[in-house]
């Protein structure tokens, strides 16, 4: 039984899958729930299975890496099995009260943090921004999509606030879309919500297209890689800040004076390595600034271990008590010596500093964007 | 599309009760009443040129949050014991995207009362077009939200019941259908979080307090499905109401004005970054021997 | 001017604090106060009533033991149509709500619910009330009657000392057949858990500031910190953040300790009624017109993510000094 006229062996090609098992091998949840998607991929082509199998909680624990796709010799997604299960409970209505609230609030407010829209230019404090106007006469460059998570978060708003600096001090040409600016909807879709997407998608691209700019640049991974691969008609080249932080440093228009006299590591967010192959601009960004001794991860890169921020799981409760992988992530970059762990993402900020928390080492290391890093080393 | 739920329907034996939910039969014919409002919980609220209202331009709008707890009983019900609701609001067509909502959640059908005339009820003026409205229909309950996020009246349910003459409670946080669906155990939450439990017959009106149950999500596809159902628009005249039944000439008072509450004595505010204002609390924490 | 009736509240062998309450505010208005008393076997509400009533309509029937709308609504119906009063006050409680708006219905009376403020013009009443959860006050101007219905929110008036001697006058039920199609069953206490919030002696109370349980961690620090127990307000309660028995307000429970330390509480009146006899009160809220801040003693008007974390440091500070 399916909702849609395409069946989910049509939909994702489940008889292609040959059950190797390289998605299940290179699945970092796999490490911590029951989650075994190379199962999902074979007992979802009994169309009579999929209500029960849609009931099942680990489905949830997928964060959406992507390291599945990437692994399979098939070419196929076995994340989006779990994606279209999701949608199934979605339909129902059976959803855990958080990712309820968060959906009602993206539809609502434009945002998942229950937060009113009218407080999204709250961030800005006393900096300058410039709010563009739709169908400008003069272009502007570049076209600043905050993020839900850094107008609204306390923490991250630090981030958003040390891009204007880099931004200002850069002397890049750049505006924000305003209190109209709505949600991506990355999570949206990985949560299941297919039809809230659709939505996310047709008014973001009517409202990002209305804009005379030259390209949309992006703080997070998740925006940007929606953005970029998954809307349709816009009009914008996107990037992601790190690739015009670094064109800028690059082209000597940013003057780093300050040093920063730490260990810094870098932790690949999954959204901008592994899903975009954006490993070298972050890394240049960060080894050119002053003081900084960089050094790398075991696991990064392609292999960097995702931090469970994604595929909606900042509003998700995992049924499983078992270390989670932001806790490994963290320790290991403690084992290794470092004294920062450099990030690129809201999610991964979030996430790996909630993990210094819970294992108490919050005064040894510190997690920091990118662009904190940089506003401070200005 | 709504799958497992019709499933348990078929037959259904109470131990020891013996009464049997089939589809037709002992089906629970209900109406729930949703008011859409202002969010004003987390905004900052202004009392807007004329004084008698406030500027909701830049407020985002939903269910009253009580109407939600109402309409998922309504459905859980229904899913329970097989029946109906039928979705009812008075308002314009803005208010169509709650109805909607509440039918893609498992409602059946809808009615939107409105009119010009309607502008400025108070809770008794909307409780008489509710009745007009609901009067010549079958049910068995009649769900509202105990009271409004914006005015607060708590007045609907109870003068609703009045004017349909059938008994009510409010405040309820706590429902079960008894016996062969002729009456109802229901449970008020009082003061101090006590329950008082009563038994009551059906027909009635029960005004629904939050945190009865966990509403479900409403997905966005459903939303748009349940777009398909027609809202069957009423005006005063269609209900047979006179103007002055309703609106602010019906109602039993009227906002004269707003005004800002005055603050008593303020807090004394401690000035600074969160290391200084954090410092100086644990401070007067101290000298008041609290640590 | 014409009589003023007040309805007295009670439950399981206690009068509630409103019910003297409103014969005060009544005393002040003119006009014979009359408290309508239906219960059995209460005499004792019935002499206290004495004190501050002119008089007191006694009404003692096991009808009325335990409280049931249909049989007060009843009850009163009559006593109104018989005594003519200009105006009566209910409680604006769980009881008062389920009872006021019928009984306006049925006797045609104009009803404002929830009244704060009372000023008469000659036998009008002039009601304030609030709207948005206490964020605006709103001047109601009532369609003229020959009587009046309002509801008054609990602490409206003060209880000064008893000052009149009321003359109690017993009533027949003038409620003849028994009502079916309601009735009491009985009471259930809410569930006590592993912390009485009432005995604490210090609370740090977590309001929808708090935006999802993932955070309530730094909270529970602070309250560690301090050696204080949790209290929640109903929206942290109703999300299943914190168990219904941490629950301070209207619904919940009225607690009284050294310190009540709010964060993220608006402070709506709902939870303000159940704290606000607290000997020290804080909030942290990072909205300066939250009415919380008129209740407090301190205040600090800032993100309680950037402060708590602070609080709790410093607090750690000074007690290992």
């Amino acid at each position: 039984m399916s909702t849609e006229e395409i069946s989910f062996i049509e939909k994702y090609d489940l008889l292609g899958c040959i059950q190797c098992g390289r998605c299940t091998g290179g699945c970092p949840v796999s490490m911590r729930t029951n989650l075994n998607v190379r199962r999902f991929m074979y007992d979802t082509q009994n169309e009579e299975r999929l209500e029960e199998l849609s009931e099942r909680p680990e489905i949830w624990d997928c964060t959406t890496c992507y390291t599945c796709a990437a692994r399979c010799p098939k070419g196929l997604e076995p994340l989006e099995v779990l994606i279209g299960l999701r949608s199934l409970q979605i339909e129902e209505g059976r959803v855990q009260p958080t990712v309820r609230d968060a959906l009602e609030s993206i539809f609502k407010d434009g945002n998942p943090w229950g937060s009113p829209r009218a407080k999204r230019l709250d961030w800005i404090g006393d900096l300058d921004v410039k709010v563009l106007e739709p169908e400008a006469e003069e272009t502007t460059d570049v076209l600043l999509f905050v993020c839900c998570t850094d107008a609204y978060d306390p923490r991250v708003m630090k981030v958003a606030q040390s891009l204007v600096k880099v931004f200002q001090a850069a002397g890049v040409d750049f505006g924000i879309i305003g209190e109209d600016e709505s949600c991506c909807g990355s999570e949206v879709r990985r949560l299941g919500e297919e039809g809230l997407f659709e939505m996310c998608d047709e008014e973001n691209v009517e409202l990002l297209n209305s804009f005379n700019v030259n390209r949309v640049v992006t703080i997070s991974p998740h925006c940007y890689n929606t953005l970029k691969k998954e809307y349709h008609g816009l009009r914008h080249p996107v990037l992601h800040y790190t690739e015009l932080v670094a064109q800028l440093l690059e082209d000597g228009k940013l003057t780093l004076s300050k040093e920063i006299n730490k260990v810094v590591t870098y932790h690949d967010p999954c959204f901008l390595g592994k899903q975009n192959s954006i490993y070298d601009e972050p890394r240049y960004i960060i080894t050119r600034i002053p003081g900084v001794e960089f050094r790398e991860f075991d696991r990064c890169r392609e292999r960097s271990l995702c931090c469970e921020g994604g595929g909606g799981k900042m509003w998700v409760e995992s049924e499983s008590k078992a270390e989670r992988l932001a806790e490994i992530r963290v320790t290991d970059a403690k084992d290794m010596g470092a004294e920062v762990i450099a990030v690129a993402c809201p999610f991964c900020l979030l996430t790996l500093e909630d993990a210094t928390k819970v294992r108490g080492i919050e005064e040894e290391m510190r997690v920091a964007d990118i662009l904190e890093l940089l506003a401070e080393a200005l | 599309m709504i799958r497992a739920f019709f499933l348990g329907l078929s037959s259904q034996v109470r131990e020891g009760g013996g009464w049997i939910s089939g589809r037709g039969e002992e089906s629970m014919n209900m109406i729930v009443c949703v008011k859409r409002v202002p969010d004003t919980a987390e905004s900052e609220v202004h009392i807007d040129a004329s004084g008698r209202d406030i500027d909701k331009s830049r407020l985002s709008f939903g269910i009253n949050e009580c109407d939600n707890y109402a309409v998922e009983e309504a459905i859980q019900i229904k899913e329970k014991l097989g029946g109906k609701v039928t979705v009812i609001s008075l308002g314009g067509k803005e208010n169509d995207e709650v109805i909607r909502m509440a039918l893609a959640k498992g409602g059946d059908d809808a009615i939107r009362l409105d009119d010009p005339a309607f502008a400025g009820s108070d809770g008794f003026a909307v409780a008489k077009a509710l009745a007009a409205a609901i009067k010549d229909l079958e049910y068995d309950i009649v769900f509202t939200g105990a009271l409004a996020d914006d005015d607060g009246y708590a007045v609907v349910p109870v003068a609703l019941a009045e004017l349909l003459g059938v008994p009510h409670a409010t405040y309820v946080k706590d429902l079960e259908i008894l016996e062969d669906g002729k009456k109802a155990r229901v449970g008020r939450e009082l003061e101090g979080g006590l329950m008082e439990y009563l038994e009551i017959e059906l027909p009635c009106v029960l005004g629904i307090q939050t945190g009865i149950n966990e509403p479900r999500y409403a997905s966005f596809k459903g939303i748009k499905q349940a777009a398909k159902k027609e809202i069957v628009v009423k005006s005063a005249a269609d209900l047979g109401l006179d103007p002055s039944e309703v609106g602010e000439a019906g109602s039993w008072a009227v906002l004269e004005k707003f005004s800002v509450p005055e603050v008593g004595e303020m807090a004394e505010i401690l000035e600074g970054d969160p290391e200084e204002t954090a410092a100086k609390l644990a401070q007067i924490l101290k000298e008041k021997g609290l640590i | 001017m014409k009589d003023i009736f007040v309805l007295m509240e009670h439950r399981r062998g206690e009068l509630r604090d409103v019910s003297l309450e409103m014969l005060c505010g009544a005393a002040q208005l003119g006009g014979n106060v009359v408290a309508v008393l239906l219960g059995k076997g209460v005499d004792s509400f019935a002499e206290k009533a004495a004190g501050y009533a002119d008089k007191v309509l006694y009404v003692d029937d096991p009808m009325f033991e335990n409280y049931n709308s249909e049989a007060y609504q009843k009850a009163l119906s009559a006593l109104i149509k018989e005594n003519q009063p200009g105006l009566v006050l209910i409680g604006n409680t769980a009881q008062g709500v389920d009872l006021a708006p019928a009984l306006a219905v049925e006797l045609g009376a104009p009803l404002v619910t929830d009244i704060i403020a009372l000023e008469m013009e000659g036998e009008k009443p002039k009601p304030t009330r609030q709207f948005y959860g206490g964020k605006l006050n709103a001047h109601m101007s009532l369609k003229d009657a020959d009587m009046y219905i309002l509801t008054v929110r609990e602490a409206t008036f003060q209880v000064g000392d008893p000052s009149k001697s009321g003359e109690i006058v017993k009533v027949e039920n003038p409620v003849k057949e028994e009502i079916t199609y309601r009735k009491f069953v009985e009471y259930v206490e809410p569930e006590v858990g592993e912390v009485d919030i009432t005995q604490s002696t210090m609370l740090v109370g977590v309001g929808r500031g708090i935006r999802e349980d993932k955070n309530l961690p730094i909270v529970e620090e602070l309250a560690k910190a301090l050696g204080a127990d949790l209290a929640a307000s109903r929206a942290v309660v109703d999300a299943g953040w914190l168990p219904p028995d941490r629950q301070v307000g209207i619904s919940g429970k009225t607690v009284k300790p050294k310190l009540y330390l709010a964060v993220g509480i608006s402070g709506a009146f709902q939870h303000v009624t159940g704290m606000k006899g607290s000997e020290l009160i804080v909030a942290i809220n990072k909205d300066p017109d939250a009415p919380i801040f008129s209740i407090a003693d301190y205040g600090i008007v800032d993100d309680l993510f950037k402060v708590v974390p602070k609080l709790t440091e410093k607090i750690k500070e000074l007690k290992g000094a």
